[in-house]
C-alpha cells in the first residue's frame, strides 16, 4: 500500500523529517507515537500533500504510484484521506453540499457515476449516526460553530463516506472526553478491511485501547527510533518517551 | 463635460416641450424644475466625495438617446423571466415601457399600474407623490430621470392587508434598448398594518448597450412591513443607476435584500431618514464585479429620532479587473437616543487586479446608542482551499466553493426560491468563467 523510504522534510528551512522509513501493507493498522515537535504532524500533512512542505529527499510510493508528484485532490482521489487534528470551518459551505461534491469529485476522477440524491441522503444519515453526529449538523456550514468533539466526528464521517484505502488519523484523539473518544474509535474500527491501511497518529497510548494497531513506531526528533507490536504502546504509556529518546542517543 | 451637459440639457427641453398635454399639468411643473436642477448641477464629477470611485465617463461617451418608442419582442422570451412560483401581481416593463398584457392582479387590496397611465389620466393623488420623497434630484441623473420620466410602476396595498404571495415587478431590456436611456420612477406605497413583498428585477434578453435610470419612492406607513427582494441583472454592457428613498412611518419595517449582479456600470443608492420613532430599517446586499464592471452602493441612513433600529450587511465578490464601490453612512443625530445601528461590510477578492473601494461611515452625535461596523477584504483561506482539496476537490471547484459560501450568507436572505437558485447559478457561472 505505502512504503517510505529515508523522507527528510523541512519546514522554513529547518528540517523535520530526518530520514523515515516505513512500510504500511494492505490492511494494517499502524500507529505512529511521538512527543510533541517530533514530526508526526508533518509526517501526517506531507502524505495528504499540503503546501509549505519541502520534501528534500526520499521517496514515497503509493499503490506502485509516486505521491509526493500527485497533487493533493489527486491523492484524495487516488484513496489518501487524512482526518485532521484541526478541521477548517467553511462558513456558508453546507455540510452535506460539500460531503456530496467531495464524493462526486473522487466518483468522477475513478470514472464511476455520481451518486443520486436518494442513496447520498441514506448513506449519510446512517453514517453520521454511527459516528453518533447530530444530523442537524449535517445542514449546517462545515465545522462552523462545531464542538472540538463534533468536529472530530465530522471527520471521521468523511472518512466513512469517501471510503479511502489509506486513512491518516492525524491525534484525533486531541481534545476528546472518553465518551467521543469511544464514539471515534468506533467509527474508526467499523472501517477496517482487509483493502484498507490506516495510520494513526497520537501523542497517547489511550487511543490505542480502541484502535488496535499492528505496528506501533515512535517517532522522535524527526526519526523512527523503534519499532514494535501493540505492546510497544503500552510500555511507553507506563514509561514516558525520555528512556527511549536515552537509549536512541547512546 | 459642460458640451455634454449643455447638449442633455437641449434634449431634456426638447423633449418636455413635445409632451402631449394630456400628461398632466403638475408634473410638467415638476419636470421645469428638475430640468433647471439638471442645468444647475451637470453630471456628477470625480471632486464629489460621494462620487470619486465612480467614474462616469464611460457612460456619457455612449451618448444614449431618449427614445420611447414601443418595443417589439417574442413574449415567450419575456414569459421565460418570471418568478416560478405564485405572486400576488405582476408588473412588467419591456425597455422602460409597462406592458399592459402582461401584467396582472388580483389580489384583494392591491392596486398596480403605471406612472405612464398617472400621467394620462392626470391621476393627482399619484402624481403629487412622484418626487415628494426623491425631490428634484441630488445629481444630475436623478434631475434628469425627473425631467424626463418616460413611465414606471405604481403600486399601491391598502391598509390592513397581508400578502402571503409576492408581487412582481419585472424590468426586462430587448435588442430594442440599444442605444437607450430608459427613465423610469417607481412609486410604492404599503399603507398602515399591511405586510408584503416585492420582487423587482432587472434582466436583460440580450447582450445590449442602454443605460438604465431608476427612481425608486417607497412609502410604508404605520406598523407595515415590506420585504424588498431586488435582483440587478443586467446586460453585462450596460450601465445601471437606482435612487431608492424610503419612507419608514412609525413601527414600520423595511427588510431590502439586494443583489447588484450585471452591467458594466452600476449603481445603486438608498436613502432613509428615519423621520418616526420605532421603525426598523434592514438592509442586506450582494454585489459581484468581473473584468470590464463596476458596482457601487452607496447607503445613507439617518437616524433623526429616537428609538429606531437599521441593520447592513452587504457582501462582495471581486474578481478579474472588477471594481466595487461601497460607501455606507449612518447618521445618528443627537436627538436619536437609543438608536441601534449596525453596519458590516466584507469583501472577497479573488485576483489582484480587482479593486474595492469601500467606506463605513458612522457619525454618532447621541450618547445612548448602541453602534457599530466593520470592513474587511480578504483573499480566500488557503487553509480552506487546501481542506477542500484533501476531499478530492480541484482547486477551481473549492474554491467556487468557497466563493459560493461567502455569498450564501446574502444569497439565504432571499426568500424566493427562484432568486436564490438563479443568483447561486450565475455566481457559479461567474467564478467558473
Amino acid at each position: 500500500m505505502l512504503t517510505i523510504k529515508n523522507l527528510t522534510a523541512s519546514v522554513d528551512g529547518k528540517e523535520i523529517l530526518k530520514g523515515i522509513d516505513l512500510t504500511v501493507r494492505a490492511g494494517e493498522v499502524h500507529a505512529i507515537m511521538g512527543p510533541n515537535g517530533s514530526g508526526k504532524s508533518t509526517l501526517a500533512h506531507i502524505l495528504s500533500g499540503r503546501d509549505g512542505y519541502e520534501v528534500t529527499g526520499g521517496e514515497i510510493v503509493y499503490k506502485g504510484q509516486d505521491l509526493l508528484s500527485l497533487e493533493t485532490e489527486v491523492r484524495a482521489q487516488a484513496g489518501i484521506f487524512l482526518a485532521m487534528q484541526y478541521p477548517v470551518e467553511l462558513p456558508g459551505v453546507n455540510n452535506m453540499t460539500f460531503l456530496r461534491e467531495s464524493m462526486n469529485a473522487i466518483r468522477r476522477s475513478r470514472g464511476e457515476d455520481e451518486i443520486d440524491a436518494v442513496s447520498f441522503m441514506k448513506q449519510v444519515r446512517k453514517k453520521a449516526a454511527q459516528v453518533k453526529l447530530d444530523p442537524k449538523l449535517l445542514k449546517r456550514s462545515v465545522n462552523a460553530g462545531f464542538s472540538g468533539g463534533e468536529k472530530k466526528r465530522n471527520e471521521i464521517l468523511q472518512m466513512a463516506m469517501l471510503e479511502p484505502y489509506l486513512a491518516i488519523l492525524d491525534e484525533t484523539d486531541s481534545g476528546l472526553d472518553i465518551d467521543a473518544l469511544r464514539t471515534v474509535a468506533d467509527g474508526v474500527n467499523l472501517l477496517r478491511s482487509p483493502e484498507r491501511s490506516m495510520i494513526v497518529v497520537t501523542h497517547y497510548q489511550r487511543l490505542l485501547e480502541y484502535i488496535e494497531p499492528d505496528r506501533v513506531h515512535v517517532l522522535v526528533g524527526g526519526r523512527i527510533i523503534r519499532s514494535g507490536g501493540k505492546e510497544l504502546a503500552l510500555e511507553l504509556e507506563a514509561r514516558g518517551y525520555s528512556w527511549l529518546v536515552e537509549e536512541a542517543a547512546a | 463635460m459642460n458640451q455634454q451637459v449643455e447638449s442633455y440639457g437641449q434634449v431634456v427641453k426638447q423633449y418636455i416641450g413635445n409632451l402631449p398635454k394630456g400628461d398632466g399639468d403638475w408634473l410638467s411643473e415638476l419636470r421645469q424644475k428638475a430640468a433647471k436642477r439638471f442645468a444647475g448641477l451637470g453630471f456628477p464629477h470625480a471632486k464629489l466625495e460621494t462620487w470619486k470611485y465612480t467614474g462616469i465617463d464611460g457612460l456619457l461617451s455612449q451618448e444614449f438617446e431618449v427614445d420611447d418608442t414601443s418595443p417589439e419582442y417574442a413574449e415567450h422570451t419575456v414569459l421565460q423571466q418570471f418568478l416560478q412560483e405564485p405572486v400576488s401581481g405582476r408588473l412588467v416593463f419591456v425597455d422602460g415601457v409597462y406592458q399592459a398584457d402582461l401584467s396582472h392582479c388580483e389580489s384583494a387590496g392591491v392596486s398596480i399600474g403605471s406612472l405612464h397611465a398617472a400621467m394620462v389620466l392626470a391621476d393627482s393623488t399619484v402624481l403629487k407623490k412622484t418626487g415628494s420623497l426623491s425631490g428634484v434630484g441630488e445629481h444630475g441623473f436623478a434631475a434628469m430621470n425627473l425631467a424626463t420620466v418616460h413611465d414606471g410602476a405604481v403600486i399601491h396595498i391598502a391598509a390592513d392587508t397581508e400578502l402571503k404571495r409576492p408581487i412582481e415587478l419585472l424590468h426586462v431590456t430587448t435588442r430594442g434598448a440599444e442605444g437607450k436611456a430608459l427613465r423610469s420612477r417607481h412609486l410604492i406605497v404599503v399603507e398602515a398594518g399591511t405586510s408584503a413583498n416585492l420582487v423587482e428585477r432587472y434582466v436583460a434578453l440580450d447582450d445590449t448597450t442602454y443605460f438604465n435610470n431608476t427612481v425608486c419612492e417607497l412609502f410604508i406607513e404605520e406598523g407595515a412591513k415590506l420585504t424588498h427582494q431586488r435582483v440587478q441583472l443586467e446586460s453585462t454592457q450596460a450601465y445601471h443607476m437606482s435612487d431608492l428613498h424610503l419612507e419608514l412611518k412609525a413601527n414600520a419595517h423595511y427588510h431590502g435584500i439586494y443583489a447588484a449582479i450585471g452591467a458594466a456600470w452600476s449603481r445603486t443608492s438608498v436613502h432613509n431618514r428615519f423621520s418616526d420613532q420605532n421603525a426598523n430599517c434592514e438592509l442586506d446586499g450582494l454585489y459581484m464585479a468581473d473584468n470590464g464592471q463596476l458596482t457601487d452602493f452607496h447607503l445613507d441612513v439617518d437616524h433623526a429620532v429616537p428609538h429606531c433600529d437599521s441593520r447592513e450587511n452587504f457582501r462582495g465578490v471581486l474578481h478579474g479587473a472588477g471594481k466595487a464601490v461601497f460607501d455606507g453612512l449612518i447618521q445618528v443625530r443627537e436627538q436619536a437616543q437609543k438608536s441601534n445601528a449596525n453596519l458590516h461590510n466584507a469583501n472577497l477578492v479573488l485576483s489582484r487586479r480587482a479593486e474595492v473601494d469601500t467606506k463605513p461611515q458612522l457619525v454618532i452625535l447621541a450618547d445612548d446608542v448602541q453602534c457599530s461596523h466593520g470592513t474587511t477584504v480578504g483573499q480566500l483561506d488557503p487553509e480552506a482551499v487546501y481542506y477542500l482539496r484533501s476531499r478530492g476537490l480541484s482547486e477551481r471547484e473549492a474554491r467556487r466553493l468557497l466563493c459560493l459560501g461567502f455569498a450564501s450568507e446574502i444569497i439565504d436572505r432571499f426568500e424566493s426560491e427562484t432568486l436564490r437558485l438563479q443568483l447561486t447559478e450565475v455566481i457559479r457561472q461567474r467564478i467558473q468563467g
